[in-house]
């Protein structure tokens, strides 16, 4: 179920945590180890974050929000969320919606995993239409099924790293299945993994703050099914098969990375500040100009 | 604005990058398959013996371009042999990685099909990259696939 580990540089950060969460493998690499009760308040705050923003889960809010139209509160968490997603919904025509859930379910990427479609295009509503956030609460006027997948998880490494770094941790990296976040002095080196061999990278980035990929063929369950959803069609992306995005938080760098899924670079550089790199069907790849590393073309 | 590395010849490297440009318009029919795990040499169809006025070598052209923080720098390091380009590196050196990007700079970006290399050969501290999807997922995708089989 995993990739065989690669070889990896000697760190001076000599401490790593792993453990699984969210249903993916963790690893939190510091200088000096991580207290236990520190550990815990983490294992904690990542199950917070499960119970509020979890499709798959019966007991979630988002859950609850599926099935009836209502005034929902939100905690804290969830301004940074939304509003990172609007600006994305935005840049991107509508492509990049939080509202994809119904439409990933009908395709089968739903809580029980049947990965079998039901053979329909389901029309994702427009945000305007369906839900209104006011900062804390949001506004529902029809069921709406709300994934932040696209963006969640970055979110979250987010999170936890600045638990880290509240904690005194000044050296550190978070690693949340490849959505990773670098706090520390220097930058580290991020190998960018060939989206169909894991044994391959098709570069090395230097990344200082935050970089997230997405790819859709390590979530095919058919043809041309994936979780890269087009919010205006209803339909799983095609073109672009890999991106990466770095940017100074993590939140952005997820979103991002699966934004440049629907759109090209230049409608989300005039709202977000990141450097990118997306690699295509036919094998070729298109980076920015202030990518910090290398390509083997 | 550009710059070149005082050992190398600007003539070529001027149609090194030409030649670039001729091998990315033109190599999509035969490329459509291979493109992903292949770093062969491919060949110009259109005038051989243009390209062979090449000297074989490795040519590196630094091109600046200006960012709100500043000038950035990015170099792009070609190799030829026997008047094809066999390789294209290109390195960034972002003062400012997050610089903000005005419209137009990201054109600039060179789609040129890219070659793997192994991992376990590079030194890195991390792979970014989505090998490790949930656990789940993969669970449901061995479930199917043995139900296929049975």
């Amino acid at each position: 179920m995993k990739r065989s580990r690669q070889t990896l540089r000697p760190s001076q950060r000599s401490h790593s945590l792993s453990f699984e969460a969210i249903g993916t493998g963790w690893q939190l690499d510091t200088v000096e180890p991580i207290e236990p009760a520190l550990a815990a308040a983490i294992a904690d705050r990542i199950e917070d974050f499960d119970r509020t923003w979890s499709r798959f889960r019966a007991d979630s809010l988002v859950s609850r929000i599926s099935k009836t139209p209502g005034v929902w509160e939100f905690p804290p968490d969830a301004p940074a969320l939304f509003d990172t997603y609007r600006r994305l919904y935005a840049a991107t025509d509508g492509a990049m919606s939080p509202l994809v859930g119904q439409a990933l379910d009908n395709l089968g990427y739903d809580r029980t995993y049947s990965l079998r479609s039901s053979g329909s295009a389901f029309a994702v509503p427009a945000w305007d239409d369906a839900i209104g956030w006011d900062g804390h609460a949001l506004t529902t006027v029809l069921p709406v099924s709300i994934d932040v997948g696209a963006a969640g998880k970055g979110y979250l490494v987010d999170i936890v790293s600045d638990m880290l770094a509240a904690a005194g941790h000044e050296d550190f990296v978070v690693d949340g299945s490849g959505d990773i976040r670098r706090v520390g002095p220097t930058p580290i080196r991020v190998a960018l993994e060939h989206p169909l061999d894991a044994a391959k990278a098709i570069g090395v980035a230097n990344v200082g703050a935050a970089i997230c990929s997405s790819a859709t063929n390590r979530r095919t369950w058919g043809d041309g099914l994936h979780h890269v959803i087009d919010a205006t069609t209803g339909l799983p992306t095609r073109a672009v098969i890999a991106t990466w995005a770095m940017a100074d938080t993590a939140l952005e760098a997820d979103g991002l990375a699966t934004a440049l899924f629907f759109v090209d670079a230049e409608l989300l550089a005039a709202e977000f500040s990141f450097s990118y790199v997306r690699m295509f069907a036919n094998g070729t790849v298109e980076f920015s100009p202030n990518l910090d590393g290398e390509l083997f073309t | 604005m550009r710059s070149f590395t005082p050992q190398k010849p600007a003539i070529a490297v001027f149609a090194g990058l030409a030649l670039v440009g001729a091998l990315a318009g033109c190599s999509t029919p035969a490329s459509d398959s291979a493109a992903a795990t292949t770093g062969a040499p491919s060949t110009s169809p259109s005038d051989p013996r243009a390209a062979s006025t090449y000297k074989d070598g490795t040519y590196t052209e630094s091109a600046d371009y200006q960012a709100p923080s500043g000038t950035e720098t990015v170099d792009v390091t070609l190799t030829l042999a026997s008047g094809v380009v066999t390789a294209v590196t290109v390195q960034g050196h972002a003062n400012d990685p997050q610089a903000k990007l005005h419209q137009g700079q990201f054109a600039s970006g060179i789609a040129a099909v890219v070659v793997g290399k192994n991992i376990n050969d590079l030194q890195v501290d991390k792979v970014g990259g989505s090998s490790l999807t949930s656990g789940g997922f993969n669970a449901a995708v061995e479930e199917i696939k043995a139900d296929a089989a049975a």
